[in-house]
């Protein structure tokens, strides 16, 4: 074992922030994931990285310069590193074969040999097979119960979770390709996508909406209805509200993750009924004060 | 070894807040197929790395989610080569 302070290059007098520095640096160079294929980093990194925690820690690096404890004093527990799964079939959800999908439209040698070793492979998982499902505004906060039909006929029964969000990717292991030998299926990667609503929009957790109300609520006030993608609730609108007036309607939200839910707030927005209406203009040719407030100048809305 | 989110969760030393961010991110992505979400020892040791890289290394969001993708590019084509090397082996024996 090295001294510490040669591994990371610092002198024994260098501040944390040094230290912190050097560990950077060089962590970043080495860390095996950063170089899958570099089977020296992993014991550089692994060296650099138990030198940092015994330099990282005052009271450690203390007894270190004490001569109380030596450089192993410092182990990092084992681990493994993502580069040993990442090509194996458990990290094979997470490949991306863009950087080469180039070469396999290739019509040459390579691509040949490229595409016999896909075929050619025995005992090999089966691939990943990508759909895409659309569902409904609504199905996506309650969760929804959906078949998606394939393109080879078949069926796959896909559970969507409640709350889940556009462009969300389900995992549905060994719903994929049947692979050769004992290779075992690949899994079916399923990209939901949730189509808009014209009443809804998502912010986050909260739901939000334009609630058009009518001239006689917003003056009087009253109990309305009002959608939610779990069905309609009543709302009391206050006396005088106005067109932008939000409303809060607690935990009628996407549901969350931690539990609990948003909520939904309903922008107000004020609507005359269609058309010229005699008793209406009559009232309002009366009204003074409503004729004398202007909504454009500064300090009157 | 298949695991269920609070086994996950211990494993990786996450918070329970932290993975439902890192799923959105798409940084990880959990098994679906029962009620359950499972996750693998796969899981775990790439959730080691986008710690790392957060912790560690200090590179933020935007940064993790580049090394990801770039990572995730360089896997597939070493799988791809790999195989390659392999058929070129059994075409010169």
């Amino acid at each position: 074992m090295r001294n510490p302070y040669e591994v990371l290059g610092v002198a024994p007098t260098a501040l944390p922030a040094d230290i912190q520095k050097a560990y950077r640096k060089l962590a970043k160079k080495l860390h095996p994931d950063l170089n899958p294929g570099d089977k020296a980093a992993e014991e550089k990194f692994k060296e650099v990285a138990s030198a940092y925690d015994l330099l990282a820690d005052a009271e450690k690096r203390r007894r270190f310069d004490a001569g109380e404890i030596d450089a192993t004093g410092a182990e990092r527990p084992q681990h493994h590193f993502y580069r040993d799964f990442a090509t194996s079939d458990e990290g094979r959800s997470y490949q991306d074969n863009s950087g080469f999908a180039d070469f396999m439209d290739a019509d040459d040698a390579l691509a040949d040999l490229l595409r016999r070793g896909e075929r050619a492979r025995a005992n090999r998982r089966g691939r990943d097979l990508h759909y895409s499902l659309p569902i409904d505004f609504a199905e996506s906060i309650t969760g929804a119960n959906k078949r998606l039909t394939l393109p080879d006929g078949g069926t796959l029964d896909v559970t969507i979770p409640p709350g889940l969000v556009d462009g969300q990717i389900l995992r549905l292991r060994g719903k994929g390709a049947p692979g050769t030998g004992e290779g075992g299926s690949g899994d079916a990667l399923i990209e939901v996508e949730v189509l808009p609503d014209r009443r809804f929009a998502r912010e986050g957790d909260d739901i939000s909406l334009e609630l058009p109300i009518s001239l006689s609520e917003a003056v009087l006030g009253g109990r309305i209805r009002v959608p939610t993608p779990t069905g309609d609730v009543t709302m009391a609108v206050p006396k005088g509200s106005n067109t932008g007036t939000i409303m809060r309607l607690k935990g009628k939200g996407a549901p969350r993750r931690g539990g609990g839910h948003g909520d939904q707030f309903a922008k107000l927005k004020v609507v005359l009924p269609k058309g010229p209406d005699p008793e209406l203009e009559a009232f309002v040719s009366k009204w003074d004060k409503g004729k004398a407030f202007n909504p454009r100048e500064e300090g009157t809305s | 070894m298949i695991m269920n989110k609070q086994e996950f969760l211990t494993n990786a030393g996450l918070q329970v807040q932290t993975l439902e961010l890192w799923l959105d991110q798409r940084w990880l992505i959990a098994d679906q197929a029962s009620d359950e979400m499972t996750f693998s020892d796969a899981d775990v040791a790439r959730a080691r790395l986008i710690r790392d890289l957060k912790g560690d290394f200090g590179v933020n969001d935007e940064g993790v989610d580049v090394i990801l993708h770039l990572v995730d590019q360089l896997h597939g084509l070493r799988g791809a080569f790999e195989q390659l090397h392999r058929n070129i082996k059994e075409l010169s024996r």
